[in-house]
């Protein structure tokens, strides 16, 4: 798996959320609990041709999908924040593989921070390190996630895992991954995955 | 409990909490109060965010029967009453500026228990909060039809004008008083904003001028329903007319149940201010097709296309075989808005699978990887640093505006510091442009420990970059800082050697590092240099200023260094 870069803490609301296809006024997006900036408030440079596709995809729909029929709006996903989500640097790195003249297939991987506006606890910190990983190739299945997320937790020392159908806005079909943990006796969930939608 | 437990899990719900009204209190308030409460048992239901259907416990045991293939799914059926008998809303043009969209629904002959009703009420409150975007895309109304007659009236009008007596009030207000009295009220008050500044408030009257509600604030306390209600008139008014279809459509297919002719739902007529029509509920059925090896191919499995149809049907997406076997048609209820592409349909599918049943492999994707070149140096450097006798930190990257200016004697407006707008606590105010401040309120963290106190880290700093397409970059930086009874500049600027020994960077002006004395407003006066590298200044070495170490809580001498490591990639 290839390193990516994710050396921007500030992202824009492209990038987090639009062109993963999270709905602008949908509590999905404050789900988050985002960080917003005061300054830099807005993005200068969003990719033009990419942004009116990201446009259509939500307003009307296109690949295959109905979309979600609302009304887009630039000035939204000008938006600065901190980034939720290592997902932000995947989605520049697919856009990218996208424009490559041809498709060759890909294994990326990442470790680095990110930003939730949760008050602190025992359990909880405003900025968190998240490991995220990513194939791209044709003919891939549920399935091989499956056995890639159990290659990837064996080499933590943990083995016993169990599957579970989640909801993503940015991936369909959406597991969560729980495994058992011995000294707490239950179930628990070690990450989130899926397959992104076309 | 553990049954129910796994079937949560298999269908997709989170089953957070098994517990009782009386737990929750005796947790809350303490075992005295919760004294004779109830036992009953609660199960306390995590719902996926796109599924409106399971909102409800109507929805919820509708869609776990289909699941475990106990019940089919019922049919929901539109009934248009005869010409002139259905009921009708008339919106007139003044609404467009303020509130423009709406849609109606009567459910007929309908048995409320106490359950029932609050159920009803419960999935009008979680749908404002979920889809309705807290009221502000959709507010839902619902009315006791026998206290009322049609056709009924959406307009909008100045609030001086509109006068009604709100849902439990005991007399009548006008419109601006109303927005007075729920100023305090905890639940209405994060409304009112999305009406208070306009022109006109919208409002909805029955042929006799009795207010129904004033959208999205309060119904009127004339028309509100009971346990008794047995005709109910549905209206969502909003400004997405998408989400207001939608959210009629789960209303009246959860709760068309209770009625004398099981979902059934009788049709209103919206009239809109250019003369046409529309008859809601929509209560659309969609019917797609997709191929079972699409299907199979994407889930790795090989299931018969009869089989698959089974699987979905089970996920209330009613399905069969068409063709030579080689297709699969489904039909999508007014339930599922959430199936909007083929990919949702092999989600389903998938789950009604079981997702622990399918095979796990290997893709057999052949790549050759690379560690990226600035966490590669990053790794080696950290290595060697700590070898060198420093302890590596980790600290947060969001910090309060006076840790990195006034406390290091600058100015905020000279960081160009990115700046958060919407900080729970003041240590979120800004993101760090220099590691200094982390490390020294770590050393103030632990004053505890032996001397002398050698910290270090490489991580990001964020500075405001008008050339980045966001605005805004990251700096790969190492800080590190020396503690003790005496400042010890000789030792860190042993460790700066060191450090362009290891990156192969000769003490030379030429083609390597040199150190020019300057002055810092954090450091000594006279204790400081700048260090040049690769053509620039790549960052600053010195004492720290008495006030910069009192600002920091700390009674020691201190010596840092901080570069830019990204020129040596």
């Amino acid at each position: 798996f290839t390193e990516m870069p994710t050396d921007n803490f500030v992202e824009s609301s492209f990038w987090n959320f639009d062109a993963l296809f999270q709905p602008q006024q949908h509590p999905a997006r404050d789900q988050h609990d985002t960080f917003f900036l005061q300054d830099p408030a807005e993005a200068p440079e969003l990719p033009a041709g990419y942004t009116a596709k990201v446009k259509k995809v939500h307003s009307q729909g296109g690949y295959g999908s109905q979309g979600y029929k609302y009304e887009w709006r630039l000035e939204e996903a000008r938006r600065n924040l901190l980034r939720t989500h290592t997902t932000s640097a995947s989605a520049r790195v697919l856009y990218r593989l996208a424009r490559q003249e041809k498709f060759s297939p890909v294994k990326y991987f990442s470790i680095d921070r990110v930003f939730r506006n949760e008050s602190l606890d025992a359990t909880h910190l405003a900025e968190f390190h998240q490991v995220e990983g990513v194939v791209a190739d044709r003919g891939l299945t549920l399935g091989h996630l499956m056995g890639t997320l159990q290659q990837f937790f064996t080499k933590l020392g943990i083995t016993q895992l169990r599957f579970k159908p989640a909801y993503n806005p940015y991936t369909e079909p959406s597991m969560e991954v729980f495994s058992y943990h011995e000294g707490l006796k239950k179930w628990v969930e070690v990450g989130n995955s899926g397959i992104f939608r076309p | 409990d553990e049954e129910f437990d796994e079937l949560c899990f298999e269908f997709g719900l989170e089953l957070d909490e098994v517990t009782s009204e009386k737990d929750i209190i005796s947790k809350e308030k303490g075992e005295e109060k919760a004294k004779g409460a109830s036992d009953t048992v609660l199960y306390k239901i995590d719902v996926p965010a796109n599924r409106y259907d399971l909102l409800c416990l109507e929805g919820l045991v509708r869609g776990l029967q289909v699941f475990k293939e106990r019940i089919n799914l019922p049919r929901y059926e539109k009934i248009i009453p005869a010409q002139g008998e259905g009921q009708r809303l008339i919106i007139t043009e003044e609404t467009v500026q303020v509130r423009p969209h709406a849609v109606a629904a009567v459910l007929r002959n309908i048995t409320f228990t106490k359950d029932r009703y609050d159920s009803f009420i419960d999935l009008q409150e979680k749908l404002h909060q979920n889809i309705c975007r807290r009221r502000a895309l959709v507010a839902i109304g619902t009315h006791d039809l026998d206290t009322i007659s049609g056709p009924f009236t959406f307009t909008a009008k100045p609030p001086s004008e509109i006068k009604f007596k709100p849902l439990n009030q005991s007399q009548e207000y006008t419109a601006s008083q109303i927005m007075d009295l729920y100023r305090t009220d905890s639940h209405l008050r994060h409304y009112l904003h999305l009406i208070e500044n306009k022109p006109l408030y919208p409002v909805i009257y029955d042929s006799n001028g009795v207010v129904l509600s004033m959208p999205p604030i309060i119904n009127g306390d004339h028309t509100k329903i009971s346990v008794n209600t047995r005709n109910v008139f549905i209206e969502c008014t909003g400004t997405d007319i998408t989400k207001a279809k939608i959210v009629l459509d789960v209303i009246v297919t959860m709760f068309s149940e209770y009625c004398e002719k099981p979902f059934s739902v009788e049709a209103a007529e919206v009239v809109y201010p250019n003369g046409k029509t529309h008859i809601y509920p929509e209560l659309a059925y969609r019917k797609e097709k997709v191929k079972p090896e699409l299907i199979n191919k994407k889930i790795g499995i090989s299931e018969t296309p009869s089989g698959l149809a089974k699987l979905l049907t089970r996920m209330c997406l009613k399905s069969h075989v068409i063709g030579n076997g080689n297709n699969i048609e489904i039909e999508i209820p007014p339930t599922r808005a959430d199936i909007i592409h083929a990919c949702d349909i092999v989600e389903d599918a998938a789950i009604a699978y079981g997702y622990n049943n399918i095979q796990m492999t290997i893709p057999k994707t052949y790549t050759i990887a690379n560690q990226l070149p600035l966490n590669k140096l990053t790794e080696l450097l950290r290595l060697d640093l700590a070898a060198a006798g420093f302890t590596e930190a980790l600290t947060f990257a969001l910090c309060s505006q006076e840790d990195i200016a006034d406390k290091l004697g600058m100015d905020i407006s000279a960081t160009k510091a990115v700046r958060i707008a919407n900080p729970k606590t003041a240590e979120f105010q800004v993101a760090r442009t220099t590691l200094l401040p982390g490390l020294l309120k770590t050393i103030a963290a632990n004053r505890k420990m032996p001397l002398p106190l050698k910290l270090f880290e490489i991580s990001d700093i964020v500075v405001k970059d008008p050339s980045a397409d966001v605005g805004a970059r990251n700096y790969r930086h190492f800080c590190a800082v020396y503690y003790n009874k005496s400042p010890g500049f000789e030792i860190i600027h042993g460790l700066l050697d060191r450090v362009m020994q290891l990156l192969e960077v000769p003490p030379n002006e030429e083609n390597g590092y040199t150190i020019k004395a300057t002055e810092g407003s954090a450091f000594f006066p006279g204790r400081c240099a700048e260090i040049f590298a690769k053509g620039q200044s790549i960052g600053k070495l010195g004492v720290l200023h008495p006030d910069v170490i009192t600002k920091f809580e700390l009674t020691m001498p201190c010596s840092a260094l901080e570069i830019n490591i990204e020129p040596f990639i």
